[in-house]
């Protein structure tokens, strides 16, 4: 991975043979005791000699910056950078470049992406008038009324989006990311920055239509915290929503994440199972079987094709769970084959379902 | 690293006793901040393996409380690291586990506890902010072993949890994010110690738990993504709580973490080829105790702690592993 914001650490003299540092005492870790590579090690002494003083200048920042190189998940280095910052008004614009460099190399690190919320936090809104200090945008309880976003911070948003979709191309289902860029919608929470998104997603589908975190991240838009700006015809949406969602399943029927959003969608709007039955029906089947079928085109209920892998365990499961009201006997057929032969791993499972849905059958009269 | 169809226990508890020896070794500084973590997995692994007695006592509670940061009223990872609530809970469970408790300032780490709570219900991990139900549930699990639950403001930390409840039955880290198995636990187990599993909906979420199982017999975190060691914790606990630890196929999995070991040096990576670590070390075991797997002892899958110690502090849950195996 290129090193894009330039020098790493062994293109620097020691802090111990350089003169801007002989003021500070570097306060060793273990007492009396040797370290085979002291390259490592002294930015930390040195990161405790100025801790001991309260130190807050510019040479902090380049400090808790080699620290930061190596060990991302230093938590205290990056809580001490982040005071400094503020205490020496340094440019913030600049840290979040710095900060580009450092998420890429860092995908999995925490705190790397919480410094990046406090940096933009301390750039684009006032401290929370109930000063906890702590930003949690997602809190139930109003927070100090948000001014209209302003030119400079609806730009900001777009560059920051533009960001976290050039690291999501590194790592597509990177949960911290993914948890970032929503953090990042409802922070600036700009109508215009949402109705972005379902083009977002849709990109990513293509690149990986199994993206879990894309689906996820679609459901959070459509009906979830991203509900709330526009899209007030609802019957529309659930309409499209299940037609996109369909011609994925299509594509690519066994797809976990597909189905899943699918039950959300339905559940969610109060939809029936059974609306589904003739589109989930000809993925039921193998290939042989459909050969009977009539081949007509239906555009509301894409067909699988000729390469899906079939019958789809997914589409059988919820063919059961339609059948689980008022045909019984079906379901328990489905989640039988289910258990013996398709997807024996869930035995237990399926024998559950069989055993749960006999149990409400009524006794005939 | 050949694959073995035991678990080598001898093996696995040099492997953790050697943990601490080299202080030469540039990755024994690079994880100090997770150093009081790694010594609970470390002891937590050893007394599943029923070898509590391996590290010392007194050395490592010695080691717990030169981490204490008497200005917060807190633990830290490391000595000199800064007091966090990760740390903190680890900290208490190692006291608790050594029978040691009393050398904790109850009051002020209560008050350290408390004080991170956020408005929302949710927990920060320190004054830094990072928010995450990871930590909720640290601060409940740590409250309920200084039996000061009472303390907690329980309709607000619940209803947090509640919103974090995804379209698929799953939790994750905060509002809005996408489920994850760790998560789901944190979730699950938090919810059980505050006595409202009714948050859940426990068929639905028992089945996205059961479909983490993958051909190879391990489990992921999240629907098409690679398996890994540790979620047969994660899932397998929550499965405990809900009652359907049946649904995942133990022989499978049993085989899939034994194949994960490192037959030379000992330890347990997260998938078969890799390095080991502790963290897979603890989350193998624990998932390997949770099937039955013969010459374990129990381990209570909410506070992931030797389950007798948990009931004899009255703490024990409903929830159920499957039955132990003779051999």
């Amino acid at each position: 991975m290129p090193d894009i914001a330039g020098d790493g650490p062994e293109e620097q003299p020691l802090f111990s043979e350089r003169p801007d540092w002989t003021d500070v005492t570097p306060v060793p870790q273990y007492e009396g005791y040797n370290p085979i590579a002291p390259i490592f090690y002294t930015p930390q002494y040195y990161f405790r000699g100025i801790v001991k003083t309260n130190e807050k200048s510019e040479r902090v920042l380049e400090l808790t910056e080699a620290i930061i190189r190596l060990n991302p998940a230093h938590y205290s280095a990056w809580q001490y950078r982040y005071h400094t910052l503020l205490a020496i008004k340094a440019p913030l614009d600049a840290e979040l470049k710095l900060m580009d460099s450092l998420a890429v190399q860092f995908l999995k690190t925490y705190q790397v992406w919480h410094h990046r919320r406090l940096i933009l936090t301390a750039i684009y809104s006032p401290p929370p008038s109930n000063a906890s200090g702590l930003n949690d945008p997602t809190a139930t309880t109003s927070s100090s009324a948000k001014s209209k976003p302003s030119p400079e911070s609806q730009a900001a948003a777009r560059t920051e989006l533009a960001f976290i979709t050039r690291v999501l191309m590194v790592d597509a289902k990177n949960y911290h990311t993914w948890s970032y860029r929503q953090w990042l919608l409802a922070f600036f929470d700009d109508v215009h920055l949402w109705e972005g998104e379902l083009g977002f997603v849709e990109r990513l589908l293509e690149e990986d239509v199994r993206n879990n975190s894309a689906w996820h991240h679609r459901f959070f838009v459509v009906f979830g915290r991203g509900q709330l700006q526009g899209e007030e015809d609802r019957v529309a949406v659930l309409k499209r929503e299940l037609s996109y969602t369909k011609d994925q399943i299509a594509l690519a029927p066994n797809n976990a994440s597909a189905w899943n959003y699918l039950r959300g969608i339905l559940e969610r709007t109060g939809t029936s199972f059974s609306n589904l039955r003739s589109f989930v029906e000809p993925y039921t089947k193998t290939h042989e079987d459909r050969l009977g079928d009539e081949e007509i085109l239906d555009l509301e209920n894409p067909a699988p094709s000729a390469e899906a892998e079939l019958p789809c365990v997914a589409a059988l499961e919820f063919l059961a769970d339609i059948y689980e009201k008022d045909a019984v006997s079906k379901s328990v057929e489905i989640w039988k084959r289910l258990a013996n032969e398709l997807d024996t791993m869930r035995k237990k499972y399926w024998e559950y379902r069989i055993k749960e849905a006999l149990k409400d059958v009524p006794v005939q009269s | 690293m050949t694959s073995s169809s035991q678990l080598l226990i001898p093996l696995h508890v040099r492997y953790i006793q050697s943990l601490g020896e080299n202080k030469d070794d540039l990755t024994y500084h690079l994880t100090a901040h997770l150093r009081m973590n790694a010594v609970y997995w470390g002891l937590t692994a050893l007394c599943i393996m029923d070898h509590k007695d391996a590290l010392s006592k007194d050395e490592t509670i010695e080691y717990v409380m030169s981490c204490w940061v008497d200005e917060a009223g807190a633990f830290g990872p490391h000595p000199d690291h800064d007091p966090h609530l990760l740390p903190t809970l680890s900290a208490i469970q190692i006291l608790v586990i050594h029978d040691a408790l009393d050398r904790i300032d109850v009051p002020r780490v209560t008050k350290f506890i408390l004080s991170l709570q956020q408005p929302s219900g949710v927990f920060a991990g320190d004054q830094f902010g990072e928010i995450d139900t990871r930590f909720l549930y640290s601060a409940v699990n740590a409250l309920s072993l200084l039996d000061q639950l009472h303390q907690l403001d329980v309709e607000k930390t619940v209803s947090y949890i509640k919103q974090c409840k995804n379209f698929d039955g799953g939790f994750g880290a905060v509002i809005g994010a996408e489920s994850h198995a760790a998560q789901v636990w944190v979730c699950t187990a938090a919810l059980a110690i505050l006595d409202r599993l009714d948050v859940i909906d426990q068929d639905t979420l028992a089945w996205w738990l059961a479909e983490r199982q993958l051909p190879n017999g391990g489990l992921n975190g999240r629907p098409q993504k690679l398996e890994d060691v540790c979620y047969s914790f994660w899932v397998l606990s929550s499965l405990s709580v809900l009652r359907k630890v049946s649904w995942i196929d133990a022989d499978k999995l049993t085989s899939f973490i034994l194949s994960a070991q490192d037959t030379e040096n000992g330890g347990i990576a997260d998938r078969p080829g890799d390095l080991p670590d502790v963290f897979h070390t603890i989350f193998g075991v624990a998932g390997l105790s949770l099937l039955g797997y013969p010459g374990l002892v129990d381990i209570d899958p909410v506070y992931c702690m030797p389950a007798n110690l948990i009931e004899s502090k009255g703490l024990r849950k409903g929830w159920e592993a499957l039955p132990r195996k003779a051999s």
